[in-house]
């Protein structure tokens, strides 16, 4: 599995990396070795443990099994250890203090000082230093607030390079960047690879991958699925790596081919942060899914439409059970049969330390009390009888949610609604961190909705969940539907191009 | 995927999260239920071994003085399980309905004075509740400020002086009324303690205070509509203040504006010791009585002892620092 492309010793050498979190494998036995002046490609889809690996390599989180070597040197303690070994992480999400200038974000964590005081000429010359490297003219006192983001992304790589490291990790660095910006990024780690430093490149697009990087990864469910030269592989097989699984549907009898009913939800020109003018339609009867990568702003979508955050522009109209009302915030979403089932399930969607029984009530109280007063009785039946209808394992319902596996949580969060027989059902990720067979029930209760009149729209970065439970796909890329597939368009290539905005990779 | 390992990992019990460490229960056992061990056996100590505790002369001593901060602890315990800390301005209001209870009564009537007070409870409950619910203010601050604005206005219009109210009249009768042996101080505070424990355990209102406690983004999402319910948190607190300044006045039948001064900390005090979480969500209002009952124990038995004002502020204080702690503490290994 280890590779090296020059003959001379690796700059950094992973081996058998396993990390798990609580249940959840995340890696699970990768081993990964860079040579100096190497540009070595992780690729995988999202969740596929390529963000944890590289956190473990620069000693941000430490690994449950296996070590890590910088040079001949074992890597131990956190990320000061990794750093002065000489591994530099950019981080996917930035990490620059934005009330701080470029200069002082550059040298954060190591500012020159003097008996304690910080010298301010030689932080601006080692911070000119490293914007020089990298070929990016900017003013050293601007406050990092004021900075667009792509200028952040690259402040963030300075930082990195200032610090003279052997091994550069870089997460996504392009998903911000437009082209002209990519290709001035793909260059400047060119020249970084040519002094001899060694680079760790993650992206989705691969058409950067074949640019620019001489060895390529791919990691699927935290293991490498395949690893070798750039040259001796095409797109396609990495894709099909990638993605994996087998491309058949196997539960492709269950489709029933339902006629969808009259319009539910109509969403025009929405715009909110980080969405940028989306028109949607869905009917009664139909599951719409949004795919896309992380960040490309799927959840402000939805968000936006049912009004959990505000909106900046747009109408929606919800029809249902023969009425047609405007949703102007969340409140009258609910009171219009919208149900919501967020993303972050243990932040946003239950009340960890209530019981399920309160949990499942509390969306539904004013129908199980009277005059203000609740009936105990009628609230357990009804908890009861919908916690059958989903499944809960163990069906103890005056636990805590709190004490509940994920999978059974999020049956949790589908419960709260199902008694309402809403209009419309949204659900962002909603088997992300749930084990198989909590997801096949939760497949089972979204088709079943749909099955009962429901309008169905979810958000899901799990290609075969997508194309799987979808009848109709809207792939959203930088905030707007870049492309829409029916059920017979749809794959996990035609699905994947279309998000990572590279129409090349369409066989 | 074969049919045979779906059906498996279907019926499989899927992985809960692994029970919490001994450490762990004990501190949650405390943290969930020590309040009443300890308040049983304090007062089992206090019969045993502290001189002139068990009688009925001390113990309806032991409820006169509890009573009217035990009355602001109850209605407070819904802004605390709403998760927005505490209400500080409580000791203005409590001061202003004793002064409106005397002062107005002398002029115009009981009756014109107790609606003048609900008006001013009201005006309390909703500055407060919309500055914190609507404009998602801190409520510390927020209520920092009501305070000082309501004793200012209280001093600018009383003058600064004492009210008594006349001898034999309404108030004092109602201060020294006994129903048998139990005053009635000690009536109200348990009838106010059945109703607000009614509201909060057996209403929707109640219900969606303490879901909001828990998780306000989930009880957003669920639908609640969250700025009225902190606004009806504090309104609820406000009228507790209030009648908490009636049984005060009626007590010595005086009223100044200095009167309440701390009921704002002693009142958390029973609320934290209680066991009520002051990061929102779990408690109840009869966890807060026996907080009350408990600090009142401890402070008569400090006092039967012969200790200072001084050493009972310290006692109080240490209880309250190691209540929080565990607090936190269980929350915090719960969650790990």
């Amino acid at each position: 599995m280890v590779h090296s492309t020059q003959n001379q010793p690796a700059a950094i050498i992973a081996d058998r990396i396993s990390k798990r979190f609580g249940g959840a494998v995340a890696v699970d036995g990768v081993s990964l070795s860079v040579a100096p002046g190497e540009i070595h490609a992780v690729v995988g889809e999202n969740g596929a443990g390529k963000s944890t690996l590289m956190r473990i390599l620069a000693g941000v989180i430490p690994a449950d099994q296996g070590e890590i070597r910088v040079g001949t040197e074992l890597l131990s303690g956190g990320p000061r250890a990794a750093l002065a070994a000489g591994v530099a992480l950019v981080h996917q999400e930035l990490s620059l203090v934005p009330d701080m200038s470029v200069a002082e974000n550059i040298l954060l964590g190591s500012t020159p000082t003097a008996a304690g005081f910080v010298r301010r000429a030689p932080m601006r010359r080692i911070a000119q230093a490293a914007l020089d490297e990298i070929g990016i003219e900017v003013d050293l006192d601007e406050p990092i607030a004021r900075l667009s983001v792509s200028v952040r992304q690259f402040v963030e790589i300075a930082r990195a390079v200032a610090r003279k490291p052997r091994v550069l990790i870089l997460d996504e660095p392009t998903a911000t960047l437009t082209p002209a910006e990519t290709d001035h990024l793909l260059q400047m780690l060119e020249r970084l690879a040519a002094a001899g430093m060694a680079i760790i490149y993650i992206s989705h697009r691969i058409p950067e991958v074949f640019r620019l990087c001489t060895v390529v990864t791919v990691l699927r469910d935290g293991k490498v699925i395949q690893s070798g030269p750039v040259a001796e592989t095409t797109p396609r097989e990495v894709i099909s790596a990638m993605v994996g699984r087998e491309l058949a549907r196997d539960l492709a009898g269950e489709h029933t081919s339902r006629q969808p009913g009259e319009v539910v939800l109509k969403a025009t020109g929405i715009r909110a942060p980080r969405v940028n003018g989306v028109d949607l339609e869905i009917r009664s009867g139909q599951i719409v899914g949004l795919g896309g990568l992380v960040g490309a702003g799927r959840t402000e979508l939805v968000r936006a439409i049912i009004g959990a955050d505000p909106r900046i522009a747009g109408t929606v109209t919800i029809a249902s059970r023969g009425r047609s009302r405007q949703i102007r915030d969340y409140q009258v979403a609910v009171r219009s049969g919208v149900g919501y089932v967020p993303e972050e399930r243990r932040s946003d969607g239950l009340a960890l330390t209530m019981s399920v029984v309160d949990n499942v009530a509390l969306p539904n109280r004013a129908a199980l009390s009277t005059a203000g007063v609740l009936r105990r009785r009628r609230i357990t039946d009804y908890v009861e009888r919908l916690a059958d209808a989903v499944g809960l394992r163990p069906p103890k319902i005056q636990r805590d949610a709190g004490q509940f596996s994920g999978g059974n949580q999020q049956k949790i969060v589908i419960a709260k609604w199902l008694g309402r027989q809403p209009a419309l059902m949204v659900l962002d990720e909603p088997t992300r961190g749930v084990d198989v067979g909590a997801k096949a029930e939760i497949h089972r209760l979204i088709r079943g909705l749909a099955a009962e009149g429901a309008a169905v729209l979810f958000v899901s970065s799990d290609l075969p969940e997508l194309l799987d439970l979808a009848d109709l796909i809207h792939v959203v890329r930088d905030g707007t539907i870049v492309g829409s597939l029916t059920r017979e368009q749809a794959d996990e290539r035609s699905v994947m191009s279309l998000a990572s905005g590279e129409k090349a990779v369409v066989a | 995927m074969a049919e045979s390992t779906l059906r498996e990992s279907i019926v499989a019990p899927t992985t809960a999260p692994a029970p919490a460490s001994r450490g762990a229960r004990v501190l949650q056992f405390v943290a969930d239920r020590g309040i009443v061990v300890f308040t049983v056996g304090l007062i089992v100590f206090a019969i045993v071994f502290v001189n002139g505790f068990a009688s009925v002369s001390n113990v309806s001593d032991v409820f006169y003085r509890a009573a009217p901060i035990g009355i602001v602890a109850l209605g407070m315990t819904f802004v605390v399980i709403s998760a927005n800390y505490l209400d500080l301005s409580v000791v203005a209001q409590v001061a202003t309905a004793a002064v409106i209870f005397i002062g107005v009564s002398n002029q115009a009537g009981i009756i014109a004075a107790v609606l003048v007070a609900i008006v001013v409870a009201l005006v309390y409950g909703l500055v407060n509740g919309i500055a914190v619910g609507y404009f998602r203010a801190n409520a510390v601050i927020v209520t920092l400020a009501t305070t000082f604005i309501g004793l200012g206005i209280l001093r600018w219009l009383s003058g600064g002086s004492i009210f008594f109210g006349p001898d034999g009249g309404i108030v004092q009768s109602l201060g020294q009324a006994k129903v048998g042996p139990v005053p009635l101080s000690a009536i109200v505070l348990i009838a106010m303690a059945v109703i607000l424990g009614f509201v909060l355990q057996k209403t929707t209102f109640g219900f969606a205070i303490r879901s909001y406690g828990s998780n306000k983004a989930a009880a957003r999402l669920a639908g609640v509509q969250t700025g009225r319910l902190v606004v009806g948190a504090f309104i609820i607190t406000s009228l507790s203040a209030m009648v908490a300044g009636f049984v005060l006045a009626a007590f010595s039948n005086t009223a100044v504006s200095s009167m309440s001064d701390g009921y704002d900390f002693r009142a958390l005090a029973a609320i934290i010791i209680g066991g009520t979480s002051v990061f929102g969500g779990r408690g109840s209002v009869l966890r807060t009585l026996l907080g009350v009952v408990f600090v009142s124990v401890l402070t008569n038995i400090l006092v039967l002892s012969g200790m200072g004002f001084g050493l009972q502020q310290v006692a109080i204080g240490a209880l309250i620092v190691i209540a929080v702690s565990v607090d936190a503490l269980a929350r915090k290994l719960v969650k790990s």
